[in-house]
């Protein structure tokens, strides 16, 4: 008799032996976790067997337990494989619990305060072991969950899904859809770097637009905590990333997968009568059991997409970081992330109020809407003619307007700016500026001119000797009368006493580079007659270069951002008040550190 | 479909795609965690390397116009360039000797012949380090001293010489106009500056990257403009005040000043000098941003200002003698009054002003 006033495990032993008492523990330990399956019972499931025991005991966790009592205990075999579902509602599910834990390892290492928020950046990246890992995961998780959600969307809507009794799932969805895009935005901000500020700026610039004026400017005081987005503006998207919308996402998505469970998955087009919905009464041979089927399979699926991430966050996705957030200094070309180009394309047709609120206020409003709007009854591919055309039409839409939000579209900046920041830029969205990626050891100091990609082949010596002989004399003034070594010593700070131009030497990268240079000229030669470039390099410190930039062209005639053409399809020079042409110059430079490691920009 | 048959239909086939989905993870998971010291290494280094980037963007940007574009100083400002900020010692081993040697000098228990014997060396070793300090005499000249060689040892900072570039980044420098003729100015935003702290360490990052550890060379030290200005003594000062050549004083009236510059002919290259170097002109007329440009500004004074009524009976040099001793008597239109420093008549000697006009005078180009 145990001394325990109840028996215990070593009664049990004693009664029974060790072997079998072992056995029985275990075995009523599984059965309760599981809440109901014991160890013969999995088993059997894990085997493929049919359950050995009545009651089925593979229903017993869905009718006991907490966690399967929300997912149905079997599902239509129609809607078990890849079509027609593609697991694009399960992903979605799968990216907001893989998002949530990769956020709880990243919110350790973060303080939303612009004094220290990009520290934490370089500090994740440089001090915590996969920290790069983990933010990359984040970061593509997140891009990869506005796309899968979007193609759910899709989806449903080319099944005709959405059609009774499933409208309210549908509009659930397009709430869930929106919370997405705004999570994935939210998030933006929280590095603090340059891409981070202005693609905000662009997106919360929108909220301002909002009429009539005094709701526009309070929602915008609300969104960025002041005038501009500060201290306060990111602690609100920050509060906003990991606490409201989260919130919001975890509701909305119990009432959606209520719904999705209430109604059943709806089956492929084809395999119902027309206003027909049977997917609420599966025939016995049709139905996949969750146990084990579906649960097997949902486990292998986690596998399978992370696995996936991993891989392309190994060697193929890292997530950017640009330079620290800078007020001041808008990057040329900035854009609103991906899944809001649409917005800014749509912004470039005309005024604010309209495209940047209107707009999208009216395609939110008529996707909630839509099955209450389309009413039809048939599923059918062939009769739904009208609805694919919208889907497709609206598809091609959105496509267009995102083509029009790139700041390739529509938007003009002078050819020498273009061609110093095409040059010179820092990394930003895989690319960088052509002079960056050559190699230190290549980059030899002296003095680089286009011009020598303008002579015949065995000519670039005397070419440029030539070229070094014009400017000797005076060629080429600057504005203001100064001359360009003036320019350059007193307006750059770049000690020079005389130019004397050389040849890059062949095969070498900054020979590529000034090729690529004299090319970009030759491309923008009407705006920039009779223009040349120049590269000079000089050893600024131990390790250090500092590389200059210079554009000289003569001002041509400029109508609408392009210059005015003659009838020989030539440009006009630009006269001063005496009749002579006027020759402009532009310059920048940039420094390279030896140890800096500019990458290739992969696909440019 | 060969995916379906896989993926959806047979049981073994789910369990094995899993497991081998989940080893898969393991593995490259594990080769990552194998890989993370040289990951984060490599972009420690690569950090670092572009805040010297960034920080040589920013010295470019808003400290070459005193410090000189190769930190070798300027009127305005002290070199950063330069061995003496580095605390680099040209003299370090003789001197480490010479000290070892003088102490040992004065210990009751060295015999008399080991007193000889050290003073013969000590005259050695002066003989070695006579060749160096000949050839920093033009340093010397500049306000270096070979025998107090670190600047912060000099200014007693405690710590190290990131934090005396940080902190002085940071506030600023509060100055005399007996040393320099502008404070330097508070650059952090929390001092009121316009930086942020992690530009501030990008700054840092650039001037410590100036230390060449000890391949410092003596031409370094000669390539310097401008040490920085240390509090002379009282006694010398006064000294050197009662020889040196009479101030024309800031409350001289200009007819006055016009007497004492009659018959003296000024200097063209020693105008420049004062322009560019001492007074510092040129640091505020260079491009017309926040005083009138220096060239033209003969043609400018003749064609323009001296039309205007006040100046009735001006000739060019008197014009320019009043802007230079009392610049805010007449402000030229669209620039600020109380800019220019109102204490030339304090700093320069009538040759002084008058090789000062000369140069202005040289610089005569056509407006642009």
């Amino acid at each position: 008799m145990s001394v325990l006033p109840f028996p215990s495990f070593l009664d049990d032993i004693k009664e029974k032996g060790l072997k079998r008492a072992l056995f029985e523990g275990i075995n009523e330990v599984v059965e309760r976790a599981t809440a109901g399956m014991n160890v013969q019972d999995l088993r059997e499931a894990l085997r493929g067997d049919a359950p050995s025991r009545k009651p089925n005991p593979r229903l017993q966790p869905h009718a006991d337990g907490f966690w399967l009592h929300m997912r149905p205990s079997y599902f239509h075999k129609s809607v078990t494989g890849l079509y027609p579902e593609f697991r694009l509602g399960w992903l979605s599910t799968y990216f907001v619990f893989f998002e949530t834990i990769t956020g709880i390892f990243l919110m350790v290492w973060y303080t939303p305060s612009p004094d220290v928020a990009y520290a934490n950046m370089l500090s994740i990246m440089a001090n915590v072991p996969l920290g790069q890992f983990m933010r990359d995961l984040h970061r593509l998780g997140a891009e990869a969950m506005v796309l899968i959600v979007t193609l759910h969307m899709l989806r449903t809507f080319l099944t005709a899904s959405y059609k009774k009794p499933r409208e309210f799932t549908w509009f659930s969805g397009v709430i869930l859809l929106a919370l997405t895009f705004f999570l994935s935005f939210s998030g933006y901000l929280l590095p603090w770097d340059q891409l981070a500020l202005w693609a905000v700026t662009i997106g919360a610039s929108m909220v301002e637009a909002a009429p009539p004026e005094i709701v526009g400017t309070n929602l915008n005081l609300l969104l960025r905590g002041g005038p501009e987005i500060g201290a306060n503006g990111l602690l609100r998207f920050y509060l906003l990333h990991v606490l409201a919308v989260p919130a919001l996402l975890f509701i909305f998505v119990g009432v959606h997968y209520y719904k999705v469970v209430l109604h059943a998955h709806s089956l492929p087009p084809g395999e119902e009568n027309i206003g027909e919905d049977t997917a609420k009464r599966v025939p016995l041979d049709k139905r996949v059991y969750f146990i084990p089927d579906v649960l097997t399979s949902e486990i292998m699926w986690i596998g399978i997409t992370t696995l996936v991430l991993i891989v392309l966050v190994t060697w193929f996705f890292h997530a950017p970081l640009e330079a620290h957030a800078n007020p001041q200094s808008t990057p040329l070309g900035t854009t609103a992330p991906w899944y809001f180009l649409w917005v800014q394309g749509a912004l470039k047709l005309g005024d604010k109020v309209i495209w940047g609120i209107v707009f999208p206020t009216i395609v939110v409003v008529f996707l909630m809407a839509y099955p209450y709007l389309d009413v039809t009854k048939s599923r059918r591919w062939a009769h739904r003619r009208l609805q694919l055309t919208i889907a497709f039409g609206m598809a091609a839409g959105f496509t267009v307007l995102s083509y029009m939000g790139l700041p390739e579209f529509g938007v003009i900046n002078s050819a020498d700016s273009e061609i110093l920041h095409e040059l010179t830029k820092e990394p930003a969205y895989n690319h960088v500026g052509v002079l960056l990626p050559v190699p230190y050891d290549e980059l030899a100091p002296g003095m680089y001119i286009t011009r020598q990609f303008q002579a015949e082949p065995g000519d670039e010596a005397s070419v440029v000797s030539a070229f070094n002989a014009e400017i000797a004399n005076g060629a080429f003034p600057v504005e203001g009368g100064r001359t360009l070594i003036q320019y350059l010593d007193q307006g750059q700070h770049l000690p020079v006493s005389s130019l004397t131009f050389t040849t890059a030497a062949d095969g070498t990268a900054l020979h590529e580079a000034m090729a690529e240079f004299s090319h970009m000229m030759e491309l923008e030669r009407l705006e920039l007659r009779n223009g040349w470039g120049a590269v000079i390099v000089t050893e600024w410190q131990p390790g250090l270069k500092r590389v200059d930039v210079v554009l000289s062209w003569d001002d041509v005639e400029m109508r609408g951002g392009a210059p005015v053409l003659d009838a020989n399809g030539d440009s006009i020079p630009r006269l001063d008040a005496n009749g002579s042409g006027i020759r402009r110059v532009n310059s920048d430079h940039i420094f390279i550190h030896e140890n800096a490691q500019y990458f290739a920009a992969p696909g440019s | 479909m060969n995916l379906q048959r896989l993926l959806v239909e047979r049981i073994e086939h789910r369990i094995l795609v899993g497991t081998v989905a989940f080893l898969g993870i393991m593995v490259l998971v594990g080769w990552i965690a194998i890989n993370e010291n040289g990951r984060m290494q490599a972009f420690q280094r690569q950090y670092e390397a572009r805040a010297i980037e960034r920080g040589a963007e920013l010295f470019t940007a808003n400290c070459t116009t005193c410090h000189g574009a190769n930190g070798y100083g300027g009127a305005r400002g002290p070199a950063l360039n330069t061995p003496y900020l580095f605390g680099h010692d040209f003299l370090a081993e003789t001197r480490r000797e010479r000290l070892g040697l003088e102490t040992e000098a004065t210990l009751a228990t060295t015999s008399e012949e080991r007193k000889v014997a050290i003073s013969e060396r000590l005259v050695a070793l002066e003989a070695l380090e006579a060749p160096i300090r000949q050839q920093m005499n033009a340093a010397v000249l500049k306000g270096y001293n070979p025998d107090a060689p670190s600047r912060l040892a000099n200014l007693g900072w405690g710590g190290g010489l990131p934090n005396f570039l940080y902190t002085t980044l940071v506030h600023g420098r509060p100055t005399s106009g007996s040393y320099w003729p502008q404070a330097m100015a508070a650059w952090a935003q929390r001092a009121g500056g316009p930086l942020r702290s992690d530009q501030l360490e990008d700054l840092t990052a650039y001037i410590i990257n100036w230390d060449k550890g000890s391949e410092w060379t003596v031409e370094d030290l000669l390539a310097v403009q401008q040490f920085p200005k240390v509090p002379a003594d009282g006694a010398e000062l006064a000294a050197l005040l009662a020889n040196a050549e009479p101030r024309i004083g800031v409350e001289t009236p200009v007819e006055e000043i016009m007497v004492g510059l009659e018959g003296l002919s000024g200097d063209v290259q020693n105008g420049q000098t004062l322009y560019n170097g001492v007074l510092a002109c040129s640091g505020c007329h260079m491009n017309a941003a926040v005083a009138p440009p220096t060239e033209g500004t003969w043609t400018r004074v003749n064609e323009v200002r001296l039309l205007e009524p006040q100046f009735a009976g001006y000739t060019p040099e008197m014009y320019l003698a009043e802007s230079i001793i009392h610049p805010n008597d007449y402000i030229v239109p669209a620039y600020g009054a109380g800019l220019m420093p109102a204490n030339f008549g304090e700093r320069v000697t009538y040759q002084d002003l008058s090789d000062l006009i000369a140069y202005i005078a040289s610089q005569d180009q056509p407006i642009g």
